[in-house]
């Protein structure tokens, strides 16, 4: 093995993945460490039994469609994964529920959302129709004025941007709706983002609603796990090097620059870059450590917190989705409308109350699981705060009990899903915490609040050569998190080019 | 701030208050440093350094390791888990899974349980070289062969052959160490009476709990023995259970039983997800499987490379994980049953055999990834990990 390397990425998450296969196609050298066997952090799978479990998958957005494709296809094509990828599109954003008050199934494109809301809610048929005339504007000034990369961003050209970025989804959704079901059927995204409407940005709503419904939802087929592969096969067909059960255990720094990292092995690479997917607390504190780490690192993760993490039920059923009456690959079930309520329950253990999603992957994609078997993934945020106050010896029975509750609440819907379950396995967000050594457990890193987003964040690297890129240092999700790695990578090759014409 | 027109955004000037304020009083995270580390440590370390405290002799051809931490902390686990044991033998460093046969209520240490092997290379090693005092190193508790609350009858049926008797004792010391509401009606097979592991023990917990239900099955018998006889066979299940319904099926044992008994509980109409099994490692001579192809021999050997790391000889016979660690190489395996994906390397190049029941991943089927410990050659090979 070589010991020295253009750049080591460390971490094969999705920004590792993508920042290394970009590396590699540029003809850099560069050497990717993971800890675990596999490759994709949260983009990956486990077999019980005949089932493969998607593990964090459920939506993927940005792809598009061939007349519209999406920022994702061009992503993709340029690591040449693009072609070994095959993509099942979703026909519904979600079906929404809260029991004996709602149930409501939101189509994939704009008229079909409208005109289902309105269905439903026909005395708010205008205030819909305002709602989703903002969003849609606000959305084309974003696009006019960011992807368009207008020179010159300015209120005058863009006034619902200006008036709108920052400003809390909760008050824009109050503005425009009175019952409290609409305002539940349409901010539910807000799970995706681990913040409830009163603290995320209503452009981070916008974007998320304009994302799904323009771009279509998709899942990948073979599941996350075969991006994970199909990039980590474009990155070695490219000459790179990948160690997997391989951590890193140091980032060497000598006056102020990156100079090495030592692998959990003692094994000692040099290199002048180091790309880090891990998170800023194993980045800054453990593989740099206090004293060689900058103080204005630590200083911009102040008031930042770590966001929620996830209990979840990987049920593989031994009968097709139907069976139960699951006839929506992702469903949205609550047991009341308050999302300030829904939030406040994330930082409990008990499930008995708590706003859970459903996806069925087997419905959009029926050769997903084993014929006539389909597999569900029920998933309730919850931080892993009272998780990690609960003594050992009570762990699993606790995770049991927790599950026991979710699976109540599931029979309740889906009569039957109970009695067709051959294969159970529970995720609590300490399984989290040790699958992806992520502080508190959270796959979605920080919260995210405004000001701690890129708008506010100093965009230089506080030390050099080093470049980070995932969910911990923009936005979480898989397009956010694959987007990340490739404008890491990018602001890599550019410095390198930078240091080659210097004399 | 980046860029200017950030600053026009209604709602900036707050931000950037509540950014200063943060910065006066939030978290100071310089100390959060090692603390996810140290969490996982006490769950899943990835090693634990144990000491032989006591070994007891179980039968002429088994012995119980106790295992204790010198610094006294062991993690939790749920009955039906295994170790694995790490055994430097000669130049060798190789491993092999061991269930936990003492229970999970008591965590002051791990027994493993081990029976001799015909041609056996780790299990002589440890029933003969190690003694109270040493040092052995492992993984932390891992496996799924677990009873689970949510699908899993409380009326359980196990089914055991040989050492597979390990995980199941672990757990029958749970319910009646414990209490828990749960009926057990085991059934032990062995060779001979001599070789039953913890027999004693087993008829002393039915003979005292009513919830607990031990029948030994022995295939040649000693004279004099009048308990049940051959293999365990659905006869004899239906016998002692009655109603075969509404129960769960457990089975742990070498391959040869499962060969025997799952068409046996075919035969009784129990339905297949109502049965678990338990990996238990490598048939002994995989040629024999199914699907092997019959023109090559156990012994045929081949060469296999290993991308930026030279070569080594390969035999058919043998899982590549073998052969790769008796060349010196250490590859991290944990179930040694094609289960954990553990051992997981690219495949560049050959074609090896896989027997059925590898957990294998679709994409990873796709991409070229073998699990090698349950992969063997059957020409030369160019691997990568
Ligand atoms: C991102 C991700 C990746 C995954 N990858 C894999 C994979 O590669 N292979 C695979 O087989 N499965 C994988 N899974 C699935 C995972 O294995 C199961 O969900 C997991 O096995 C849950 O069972 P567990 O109790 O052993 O694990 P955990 O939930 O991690 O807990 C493990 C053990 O720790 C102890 N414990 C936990 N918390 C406490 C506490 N507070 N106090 C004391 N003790 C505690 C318990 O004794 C328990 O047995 C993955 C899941 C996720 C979310
Ligand atoms: S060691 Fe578990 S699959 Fe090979």
């Amino acid at each position: 093995m070589a010991t020295e390397y253009d750049v080591v990425v460390i971490g094969a998450g999705n920004a590792g993945l993508t920042a290394a296969a970009t590396l590699a196609r540029k003809g850099a050298r560069v050497i990717m460490l993971e800890r675990h066997n596999i490759p994709g952090g949260c983009a990956t799978s486990f077999c019980r039994g005949r089932f493969e479990f998607e593990v964090s998958l459920h939506q993927l957005s940005g792809m598009g469609t061939p007349e519209f494709p999406g920022p994702l296809q061009g992503l993709l094509q340029g690591l040449g994964v693009r072609d070994k990828l095959e993509f099942v599109r979703m026909e519904d954003l979600y079906r929404v529920m809260v029991p004996g008050r709602l149930d409501l199934v939101l189509p994939a494109d704009k008229g079909g959302v409208i005109g289902a809301l309105q269905g439903r809610f026909p005395a708010e048929r205008e205030n819909i129709g305002r709602f989703f005339d903002l969003v849609y504007r606000f959305f084309s000034e974003v696009i006019s004025a960011f992807y368009m990369k207008d020179p010159e961003v300015t209120p005058e050209k863009y006034p619902l941007y200006f008036k709108y970025a920052f400003r809390d989804a909760q008050s824009v959704l109050d503005a425009h709706f009175t019952d409290p079901l609409l305002k539940l059927a349409v901010g539910i995204y807000w799970c995706y983002m681990g913040l409830p409407p009163r603290l995320l940005a209503f452009g981070d709503l916008a974007a998320i609603l304009f994302a799904y419904i323009e771009l279509k939802p998709c899942h990948i087929k073979g599941g996350s796990q075969t991006l994970s592969n199909a990039i980590v096969d474009s990155f070695i067909g490219n000459g790179g090097h990948v160690r997997f059960n391989c951590g890193a255990e140091k980032i060497i720094v000598r006056d102020g620059a990156v100079r090495g990292v030592v692998t959990e092995h003692g094994d000692q690479i040099t290199t002048r870059y180091v790309l880090s997917n891990a998170s800023p607390i194993t980045t800054f504190l453990e593989l740099i450590g206090r004293d060689d780490c900058p103080a204005v690192a630590l200083d911009e993760l102040k008031g930042a917190s770590y966001s929620t993490s996830f209990f979840t039920i990987f049920a593989g059923l031994r009968c097709e989705p139907e069976a139960v009456g699951i006839a929506e690959a992702t469903n949205f079930i609550c047991a009341q409308t308050d999302f300030d309520r829904d939030f406040a329950l994330t930082r409990t253990l008990d499930c008995d109350e708590s706003a859970f999603i459903m996806s069925c992957y087997d419905v959009s994609d029926p050769g997903f699981s084993p014929p006539g078997a389909c597999q569900c993934a029920i998933v309730a945020m919850k931080y892993a705060e009272p998780w990690l106050q609960v003594p050992p010896e009570r762990y699993a029975a606790e995770k049991y009990r927790c599950a026991e509750a979710i699976l109540r609440r599931v029979e309740a819907h889906f009569p039957g899903f109970r009695e067709q379950i051959e294969e159970i396995e529970i995720a609590t967000p300490l399984t989290h915490l040790r699958y992806l050594a992520q502080p508190g457990g959270s796959p979605y890193g920080f919260e995210q609040h405004v000001k701690d987003s890129s708008f506010f964040r100093s965009p230089k690297p506080p030390l050099k050569g080093l470049y980070c890129a995932g969910a911990w240092y923009g936005q979480p999700g898989y397009q956010p998190t694959l987007a990340s790695g490739v404008a890491a990578a990018r602001a890599i090759l550019r410095e390198m080019k930078a240091q080659e014409v210097k004399p | 701030m980046k860029q200017d027109f950030v600053r026009k955004i209604e709602g900036y000037d707050e931000i950037v208050r509540e950014r200063a304020i943060c910065r006066k009083y939030g978290l100071d995270y310089s100390t959060e440093g090692g603390k996810i580390r140290s969490f996982i440590n006490r769950l899943h370390p990835p090693r634990l350094m144990l000491r032989v405290s006591d070994v007891i002799d179980e039968t002429p051809s088994s012995k119980t390791l106790r295992l204790v931490s010198p610094e006294g902390y062991l993690p939790p686990f749920q009955a039906g888990k295994y170790i694995s044991i790490i055994a430097d033998i000669g130049p060798i460093r190789t491993s092999r899974p061991y269930s936990i046969s003492s229970p999970p209520n008591q965590r002051g240490y791990y027994d493993i349980t081990i029976r001799n092997r015909e041609n056996g290379f780790v299990a002589p090693h440890l029933l003969n070289r190690i003694k109270a005092g040493n040092r052995i190193e492992a993984s932390a508790p891992s496996g799924g062969f677990c009873f689970n609350p949510l699908i899993h009858d409380r009326a359980s049926v196990f089914i055991a052959g040989g050492s597979g008797i390990t995980p199941f004792m672990s757990m029958i010391r749970e319910v009646v160490e414990c209490g828990i509401d749960r009926t057990i009606c085991l059934f032990y097979g062995n060779r001979s009476d001599a070789d039953v592991i913890f027999h004693d023990e087993l008829l002393r917990i039915s003979q005292r709990f009513r919830q607990v239900t031990y029948v030994p099955v022995i295939e040649t018998p000693s004279p004099g023995y009048t308990g049940a006889r051959g293999y365990i066979t659905g006869d004899i299940i239906k016998g002692v259970v009655g109603q075969t319904g509404g129960r769960t099926y457990y089975l742990c044992g070498p391959p040869a039983m499962y060969d025997f008994c799952l068409p046996e509980l075919e035969g009784l109409s129990i339905p297949r997800h109502k049965i678990r099994r338990e990996v238990y490692g490598p048939p002994p001579d995989i040629t024999r499987s199914p699907g092997w192809p019959s023109h090559i021999g156990r012994d045929a050997a081949f060469t296999v490379g290993i991308r930026g790391r030279g070569e080594i000889g390969a035999r058919a016979g043998e899982s590549l994980l073998n052969s790769l660690e008796r060349s010196g190489i250490v590859v991290p395996a944990l179930c040694r049953s094609g289960e954990c994906s553990m051992c997981r390397v690219k495949l560049i190049s050959g074609r090896v055999f896989q027997p059925a029941g590898v957990l294998l991943r679709k994409s990873d089927r796709q991409f070229g990834y073998i699990h090698s410990c349950a992969a063997y050659p059957l020409e030369d090979l160019e691997i990568m990990f």
